[in-house]
């Protein structure tokens, strides 16, 4: 689907740094702590996110970053504000050996390119560099000269990205004229 | 080549004869439900009205609202929430059930959960529906996308089969064996898939177990789980049906990821240690035996039937709980409420020390009678996550009814096998 009036800005090659590697079975809420797992305060957020793992992480990511991720990223009950904190951060993708099917779905509503991807993390390490082109699911890492393909995304999963989530392509395909614009005016 | 019952029941709500695992396309469910809770359903309501236009749904009666969450502090809190909802369901003729109990299980007793019927909501313990041959989807905010447009995009799960055999020996349930499949393929296990019960360890299990069981489908990683309709459940059906249906069944032929073979009679009680329902947490409860435990619950969206409520006052009966133990027994629905209460239940639990309270799901979201610091907590509830239940400090084990009722007894983790 194209809509030129929503189109968001999404590009078809990511580049970007690898800002964390994280293992299996990961619960996202430990990137804020589960005590801020309610929290959509954008500064409080920013003050917590990845706190545990590395101190210094909101001065080191850079926006374009991307994160990878282990068999299963997102298992438990992933609230949004754990990707919410990674996104203002800067981070505009996500890459991983599986996804959990919450996860997955929630993520993808919120217009977050997912990429799942067997063997990612043998590949890359930390600030490696990677050419992501994330709707055929393929990866160079420029830093190594190593590529990876996977199993392309389907085409409504794109739209809803491209549409910058799932609540802008619905509005674009069933909004009224009035909220369009909102939304046009806002972006 | 033939087809799962969840091919076919997706093929059905998209229309078609037929349509095969992997396939994504936009498919029209039975009924569309979700429960109120601020941040969801308000601004859904919201949403609809402001950014959609829709002032009025066009078909209500595939609508269907519950209110089971935040019934028990009856605040002014609470009644703003749920005017909001009485209100949106009043004004678009959508039925908003309160005062039954627990959506999960009201969705059985009022006939949506019919045999071939393809339901979403929000919350994935919809999965629940499987033990009547529905297929139950959580979509998460997706909901939102079938609320507007009728229908949701979905891809076809795969499905694996578990192949059931024996029957399951006194003091182990159908909690015993969802953690034993966790623990023996792992937390991804039935990644995006559904998983489909069958064999004749399937038709020994009563509907309560049919439905604790599938409820608990998305901790393996799958969307969904999914028995074929046979003699028992078709007569509850028959029973509830607040409209037509009809069934649907896997095709001998049909086509399975996988064949996974457990014989019920060899599962031993589980219990799943603080933090989540993984592999490396699910441990045999010798394992944990002796974990001092100050408060018990039974009850969930995934307990807290008959079932489990004759479970527990089958080990309590003339006995009293362990002294300064709290013990939350919460039936899973109204109806359940009184049929305990019928059959003398109840009376055994109170004497024995425990607090029976109205169905709810207050109990489960740590809203009602929250775990305070350093409180450790053996539970029937969904999710042991950190914070699920009160404090973040707090420490959740999960388990069947027998080993809640069992351990509330001694005060510590205990093998219900020692008692039943």
């Amino acid at each position: 689907m194209t809509n030129d009036s929503l189109d968001s800005s999404v590009s078809n090659l990511l580049t970007g740094r690898v800002a964390w590697v994280f293992g299996d079975d990961f619960d996202i809420d430990l990137i804020i702590g589960v005590q801020n797992i309610k929290s959509y305060d954008p500064a409080h957020l920013s003050s917590v996110c990845m706190k545990t793992f590395d101190e210094d992480f909101g001065n080191v990511v850079r926006r374009g970053d991307v994160i990878v991720g282990g068999r299963n990223f997102g298992y438990g009950h992933p609230h949004y504000p754990a990707m919410i904190a990674m996104r203002n951060a800067g981070i505009v993708a996500v890459i991983a050996e599986s996804f959990a099917p919450g996860f997955w779905r929630g993520e993808i509503y919120q217009g977050m390119p997912l990429v799942s991807l067997p063997g990612i993390t043998a590949k890359v390490d930390r600030w490696d560099l990677l050419e992501l082109d994330w709707r055929n699911a393929s990866v160079l890492n420029i830093t190594t000269g190593a590529r990876l393909q996977g199993q392309p995304l389907n085409p409504h999963s794109i739209d809803v990205i491209e549409a910058g989530g799932g609540y802008r392509l619905l509005l674009a395909q069933y909004g009224t004229a009035a909220a369009v614009a909102r939304l046009e005016s806002d972006s | 080549m033939g087809f799962t019952i969840t091919e076919k029941i997706m093929g059905r709500a998209a229309g078609v004869n037929s349509i095969s695992a992997g396939t994504n396309a936009q498919f029209r469910p039975d009924y569309m439900i979700a429960y109120d809770f601020p941040g969801y359903t308000d601004i859904m309501f919201q949403q609809m009205q402001d950014d959609f236009g829709i002032v009025k749904v066009l078909d209500p009666e595939r609508y269907v609202l519950f209110i089971d969450h935040m019934t028990t502090r009856s605040n002014d809190r609470e009644q703003q929430v749920h005017d909001v909802t009485r209100e949106w369901g009043a004004r678009n003729g959508v039925a908003v059930h309160e005062g039954l109990g627990i959506g999960h299980q009201l969705t059985a007793e009022l006939g949506y959960a019919l045999p071939g019927k393809f339901l979403v909501h929000f919350d994935g313990h919809v999965s629940g529906v499987g033990a009547f041959g529905a297929l139950g989807w959580g979509v998460r905010k997706d909901l939102l996308e079938a609320w507007v447009s009728g229908g949701v995009y979905l891809d076809v799960p795969a499905s694996t089969r578990f192949w059931l055999d024996g029957t399951f020996q006194p003091g182990v349930d159908n909690r015993d064996l969802l953690h034993s499949i966790i623990s023996t393929i792992g937390a991804d296990g039935c990644a995006h898939q559904v998983m489909e019960y069958g064999g004749p360890g399937a038709q020994t299990m009563s509907i309560d177990r049919r439905q604790g069981l599938c409820a608990m489908a998305m901790f393996t990683g799958a969307v969904s789980a999914i028995f074929n309709p046979d003699e028992l459940s078709l007569e509850y059906s028959s029973r509830v049906a607040r409209t037509d249906y009809d069934p649907l069944y896997s095709d001998p032929d049909a086509q399975y990821v996988s064949t996974v073979n457990v014989n019920l009679s060899d599962l031993s009680p589980q219990v799943v240690m603080p933090g989540s329902a993984k592999a490396s947490n699910t441990k045999s409860v010798g394992d944990l035996a002796g974990t001092p435990v100050q408060h018990a619950y039974i009850g969930s969206c995934a307990s807290g039937r008959i079932e489990e409520i004759r479970a527990a006052a089958s080990i309590l009966k003339g006995k009293k709980i362990a002294t300064g133990l709290r013990l939350n027994v919460v039936p899973t629905s109204e109806s359940i409420y009184q049929q305990a209460a019928k059959e003398g239940l109840l009376d055994i639990l109170t004497e024995a020390g425990a607090h029976v309270a109205k169905s709810s799901c207050d109990f489960c979201f740590g809203y009602a009678a929250p775990l305070q610091d350093g409180d450790k907590c053996i539970s029937t509830g969904v999710l042991n996550i950190s914070g699920r239940m009160g404090s973040v400090d707090a420490e959740i084990y999960m388990a069947s009814a027998y080993t809640v009722a069992a351990s509330a007894l001694a005060g510590r983790i205990v093998d219900p096998r020692e008692v039943v």
